[in-house]
């Protein structure tokens, strides 16, 4: 059974489509690679798997499941998302680390020594914890949320842009850990040409679109 | 001993102080000499039916008539927090009603019956003016309590949906933002209380002093009332937002603007 499937979905926002008859399965453990140049959907792609938005035509199955709100706020609970906007919190990183995980979804998964041996792995600093998140650089954030989301023990991500400011090794590590794992589903939305190896299935939006325009 | 009369000569003399912003606004566009002239006019006008009828309620003294008379009061309340906000009225209004009843009219009973001790509750020479008060505080907390939730779900929207997504039910997403806007609303009513005496008389002690009664008396009703103002309008604005959000967001725990009125 898939996984995730994305059967004749179309997708409009203010009177423009920006899906059109999108057909796309995923199974369990398979990597994905998605792409396609600006504006052609991407986001909104995971944006209608989180239910952030409902399509205006064709439906989304989760787990076999036909997506309706209670489906949508369980799906939220079982994948770790990470958006390309960055602006996900404010205060400093403790604090929003302090948040997110005294939901009660998220409640005693925040072990430090994991934390902090997550921080070193991505090369962080410790103190990077007292500092404001606003003020990070790009990939700080970018960093920080990987962690956030690797702390909440998930095994399906999707992953909108999560490299974009990284350095070439950090790229590497990212790409390699998110590709090695053989229980993660992982969706990932990037330019970056490192996510582009063995093992991960490209799917390119354009393309993918290019013969349908059907939409009723 | 009760307060002089002031002359029609007098009063015109008080409207001719109008003319100052008036002028300023006229000077550095301000846009603002049609609301000036409409303001003092629906003030006039309000106060002077009001006086006229509350000279009459207060001579019958009719509780059910008092009673409802503050319902009104919640009612035009609730529709001035609505008509203030982006909001619109229908999903909006009834709720909200119920919350103002709920905070003020409680309040209120609570207030004349343990800090006044009066033995008619519902004594309109105290429960309709302390009913103003109250009501009419919780009104602008309300305008800014809901009007700041709204603005900032909508610019922090982003915040919001990785919240979501990373976990979060919709009530512990939304609570940085009901936090936000309750410290907001009632920061100002915090300060008045904060500086109340030093910096400004309020103008309910104003009114008892220049009415005759001892300005102790004054304070006692003045530190009383303010309390009272501050509960209920923590309470009015967190019911306010509580409101927001259960009706403001579909299933899915999405915001939704076709709650908002159109530009």
């Amino acid at each position: 059974m898939d996984l995730i499937k994305v059967e004749k979905v179309c997708a409009d926002a203010e009177g423009r489509r920006i899906l059109s008859d999108l057909n796309i399965s995923v199974s369990r453990g398979e990597k994905v690679l998605i792409k396609g140049r600006s504006g052609i959907g991407k986001t909104t792609l995971f944006r209608l798997l989180l239910g952030f938005r409902t399509p205006s035509f064709g439906t989304i199955y989760f787990e076999g499941r036909p997506m309706d709100p209670r489906l949508a706020w369980d799906i939220r609970k079982k994948v770790a998302h990470i958006s390309q906007d960055s602006d996900i919190g404010e205060g400093t990183v403790k604090e929003m680390l302090d948040g997110i995980f005294s939901y009660a979804a998220n409640k005693g998964m925040l072990i430090p020594e994991e934390l902090q041996s997550m921080l070193s792995e991505f090369s962080l600093r410790a103190d990077v914890l007292h500092k404001k998140f606003e003020n990070l650089s790009g990939g700080e954030k970018q960093r920080i949320a990987i962690i956030i989301s690797l702390l909440t023990k998930k095994d399906i991500f999707l992953l909108d842009e999560i490299t974009s400011d990284l350095d070439a090794k950090l790229k590497r590590k990212i790409v390699d850990m998110f590709v090695g794992n053989p229980s993660w589903t992982v969706l990932a939305i990037s330019h970056d040409t490192e996510w582009e190896r063995e093992g991960v299935r490209v799917i390119d939006l354009e393309k993918l679109q290019e013969s349908s325009n059907v939409c009723n | 001993m009760s307060a002089t009369d002031i002359t029609p000569a007098g009063m015109a003399f008080c409207f001719l102080l109008l003319l100052i912003p008036v002028l300023i606004s006229y000077h550095l566009n301000l846009k603002l000499i049609n609301s000036t002239i409409e303001s003092a006019f629906r003030m006039t006008v309000q106060l002077a039916f009001v006086g006229f009828f509350l000279t009459f309620v207060f001579e019958l003294n009719n509780s059910l008539l008092n009673f409802v008379w503050v319902l009104t009061m919640v009612i035009v309340a609730s529709y001035t927090v609505l008509k203030n906000a982006q909001l619109k009225y229908g999903p909006f209004i009834v709720p909200l009603t119920l919350s103002f009843a709920l905070a003020n009219v409680g309040m209120l009973l609570y207030f004349n019956s343990l800090v006044i001790g009066l033995n008619d509750l519902f004594e309109a020479r105290y429960f309709i003016p302390i009913a103003g008060m109250v009501i009419g505080n919780s009104l602008r907390a309300n305008i800014v309590g809901i009007n700041y939730f709204c603005d900032q779900i909508q610019r922090n929207e982003n915040r919001y949906l990785s919240s979501l997504s990373l976990g979060a039910e919709k009530y512990e997403a939304l609570k940085p933002y009901l936090r936000k806007s309750l410290r907001n609303s009632i920061r100002p009513t915090l300060a008045n209380m904060a500086t109340v005496g030093i910096v400004f008389l309020p103008g309910m002690m104003t009114g008892q002093i220049i009415g005759g009664s001892s300005p102790l008396t004054a304070i006692e009703y003045q530190i009383a009332i303010m309390i009272a103002i501050y509960v209920s309008t923590m309470m009015n604005v967190m019911f306010g937002v509580i409101i927001l959000i259960h009706r403001g967001f579909d299933d899915y725990g999405m915001f939704r603007k076709d709650m908002l009125k159109g530009e």
